[in-house]
């Protein structure tokens, strides 16, 4: 059994739903001793910035800044993809907690043992 | 009941990733061998729980919904 785990999130605001289940699930793999990863791409490179996750809030769900901050506190690791970031010209001295700016050979080298990678 | 929890938690209706993570740093607070007791209403839950315990290796100890003994690993 693989004891890495991905979470593959391209949402962020135009889908606020799979931005949160993707934490949820994130926090679950996370909480069950996972080195988990979310790789933040297309849109869901906004929630790197400090602030933009702080309204929103799904029904049934903790609001999605809580869930970003208890993942970051549990240890786990955001990348954030670096062509995504640069195309809507945000701030690479703004980030949020755990999450840092990669190329795709990151995000290759951590799926190169084997770890499972669901994707919202 | 039987055994006699070392601690307890109430997590309301708060399940999967939400619950999983707020348990595994409960869990990580007690002993090896000392049991924790959790209560969650959570739907998800007598699926999820035992799947957790298989696998973190803590083992389950009772399941009766929503109340769950779970005895913390050895290591």
């Amino acid at each position: 059994m693989a004891n890495r785990f991905c979470v593959s999130l391209t949402h962020a605001k135009d889908n606020s739903d799979k931005a949160t289940v993707a934490f949820v699930v994130a926090n679950a793999a996370l909480g069950s001793g996972k080195e988990t990863l979310v790789f933040l791409s297309v849109e869901a490179v906004r929630l790197s910035q400090p602030g933009y996750a702080d309204d929103i809030r799904e029904e049934g769900f903790a609001p999605l800044r809580e869930l970003m901050e208890n993942f970051a506190k549990g240890g786990g690791t955001i990348y954030v993809c670096s062509p995504c970031f640069k195309k809507r010209k945000l701030d690479e001295n703004r980030l949020v907690p755990g999450a840092a700016i990669v190329g795709g050979a990151k995000l290759v080298e951590f799926l190169s043992d084997g770890s499972p990678c669901v994707s919202y | 009941m039987g055994i006699q929890a070392e601690a307890v938690w109430d997590a309301g209706d708060t399940g999967c990733g939400e619950l999983l993570l707020e348990l595994r740093a409960r869990l990580s607070g007690l002993r090896p061998g000392q049991v924790f007791e959790l209560i969650t209403r959570d739907l998800g839950a007598p699926a999820d729980i035992p799947a957790w315990c298989r696998l973190t290796g803590h083992t389950l100890v009772s399941q009766e919904h929503p109340v769950y003994r779970i005895r913390r690993k050895e290591s």
